[in-house]
């Protein structure tokens, strides 16, 4: 009896012990910051050896855990909190450049990278490269030529170029949606007009909630801006002059209700007329 | 000889090792919703997370049965009954050999059907990107679980040159990952990058090491099979060849040191 003393001490304290840090631990584990969570690349060749028969894996694997970690980011941003900390998009974007290299195929990686890399990192040119380079591999793919199309023609103002991926991606889906673009919304004025028929492309075939939920807030958005912008090409017709405000059109009947903008910014009319938004179709982060 | 690869299907049924591998066959429950987490390739996500599963468990169970069948024998001292029998050693180490061998192909048919539904299930949660081609899927199982075949017949060459089982089991993992690199070291040490570098004595040694290991990444048919792209027959067919001669070698050596060995 004496023998069993000892271990059943042991077990017990051991027991204790653990129960007393395991909440302390756990919640340290949750609020760790969020660098720490995304972890460390390792060089893309060294994971390649290591990797062996499963590079399609560890592909997969490195774009779930951006997936993983964005995602939070976002949940919690639509939970009405501002983000305590920006998301580590240069982080993001290395994993994701390590994926396509040891999948080239990775679907998942390219339509991610391209969302996050215009919208949020503005790296309009790295999320070109990147889909010109899966463009090599996914032949048969519409999307990368459409996606790249869309960063020319909305972000790059690079018309020419656009056209050339729109008229790719006409091609290769046989859709007239894209050789339309490929013509129609090459100027400024739409450029709203050609952000929605984007988004809605997108959110249409997004099969992960989260992601889907963060197209339709920004295709929300641009929604309300092109309803605001409507309006102003109402009043300017009818008046004669431009309106100058927001809260014009509104006084004045042009608009009901009230526009929202879901990332929390304020519309308004800039000097040359154009109506734009102070949170750039992004959620506010404390740091900026 | 036939007997003898009774025997040793017989044996892996009753052994433990068996046993807590294939309990990893349950992680294939987890793969359609693994699989959803996708944004894009759900159904390109449980082709990954399938095959994957199948070639680790193929990976485990050729470095484990292949590396231990031999040396528990010998180490229970079973091979002196045996070889009292009226069996020459190297059909005794044939009948091993294919013993295994036939094990891995049951074992890889019945994951790969397995693997079948769970991506049926996966692809009616999100359709494809491009229609499944099962041909693809069928030769990328047939061409790993041959893959691991050459592996066993590795793993016996060790295991009749040592007398514990550490050499086998590191020595085939060892050989596995260091075959899966060895294209791309070969082509490293030959692209005019590496030129000024990498000295002529280390390329030339880098060369005839890529010539000796087996070179199993011709065997890898994972990215056709999850992206339908069409394999290269010609490819194939090289792979095949490839794959009886290299074995044929492995095995005859295993025979040869085999025979001069002496049993305790």
């Amino acid at each position: 009896m004496n023998s069993l003393r000892f271990p059943a001490g042991l077990t017990i304290a051991g027991l204790l012990i653990y129960l007393m840090l395991i909440g302390p631990f756990t919640s340290f584990m949750k609020n760790k910051p969020l660098v720490e969570k995304l972890g460390y690349m390792p060089s893309v060749n060294v994971l390649r050896s290591l990797s062996g028969d499963q590079k399609e894996l560890a592909g997969a694997s490195l774009v779930m855990k951006v997936l993983m970690y964005f995602g939070g980011i976002v949940g919690k941003a639509q939970e009405g909190r501002v983000i305590s900390e920006p998301p580590d998009l240069q982080g993001m974007s290395r994993l994701l450049h390590g994926a396509v290299k040891l999948d080239p195929y990775n679907i998942d990686a390219y339509y991610f990278a391209q969302s996050f890399l215009t919208w949020d990192a503005r790296q309009f040119k790295v999320a070109n490269a990147l889909l010109d380079y899966g463009m090599k591999y996914r032949t048969w793919d519409w999307y990368l030529p459409f996606f790249a199309g869309f960063n020319s023609a909305y972000f790059l103002k690079d018309y020419a170029k656009a056209s050339e991926y729109y008229k790719k991606a006409g091609e290769l889906s046989g859709q007239d949606l894209h050789r339309s673009l490929a013509g129609r919304y090459m100027q400024e004025a739409g450029q709203t007009e050609l952000a929605i028929a984007y988004l809605s492309a997108i959110e249409k075939g997004e099969n992960n909630p989260a992601m889907k939920k963060n197209y339709q807030i920004r295709l929300y958005a641009f929604r309300e801006l092109h309803r605001i912008e409507l309006a102003c090409d109402r009043f300017r017709n009818e008046q004669g002059i431009m309106p100058v405000s927001v809260a014009q059109l509104q006084q004045q009947g042009y608009l009901d209700p009230e526009p929202v903008d879901p990332y929390g910014g304020r519309f308004y009319i800039d000097s040359s007329g154009k109506v734009k938004t102070t949170s750039k179709f992004a959620f506010a982060t404390k740091n900026k | 000889m036939i007997t003898i690869i009774q025997i040793t299907l017989k044996g892996i049924f009753r052994d433990r090792v068996f046993q807590g591998i294939m309990a990893l066959a349950v992680l294939f429950l987890f793969i359609p919703s693994a699989a959803s987490l996708s944004m894009r390739q759900v159904t390109e996500l449980s082709i990954t997370l399938s095959l994957s599963l199948i070639s680790f468990i193929l990976l485990l169970l050729a470095v484990f049965l292949g590396s231990t069948s031999l040396w528990k024998d010998m180490e229970r001292r079973y091979t002196f009954s045996v070889l009292s029998l009226p069996v020459s050693r190297t059909s005794y180490l044939l009948g091993r050999f294919f013993g295994l061998a036939l094990f891995l192909l049951m074992t890889s048919a019945l994951l790969g059907t397995v693997a079948g539904l769970v991506i049926k299930v996966a692809s009616g949660i999100y359709p494809p990107g491009r229609p499944i081609v099962w041909s693809y899927l069928l030769l990328a199982v047939i061409f790993a679980t041959l893959k691991y075949i050459l592996l066993v017949a590795a793993a016996m060459l060790l295991s009749t040159v040592s007398t514990s089982f550490f050499l086998p089991v590191f020595g085939t993992i060892c050989t596995f990952l260091a075959s899966g690199i060895t294209q791309q070291v070969y082509e490293f040490v030959h692209s005019p990058a590496s030129a000024n570098t990498i000295s002529p004595f280390l390329k030339t040694v880098a060369t005839g090491v890529y010539y000796i290991l087996p070179n199993l990444s011709g065997f890898d048919l994972k990215v056709n099979a999850i992206y339908s792209i069409p394999p290269s027959g010609y490819g194939l067919g090289l792979t095949l060849f490839y794959f009886i001669s290299y074995t044929a070698m492995l095995l005859g050596g295993a025979a040869l040191l085999f025979a001069r060995r002496e049993m305790k």
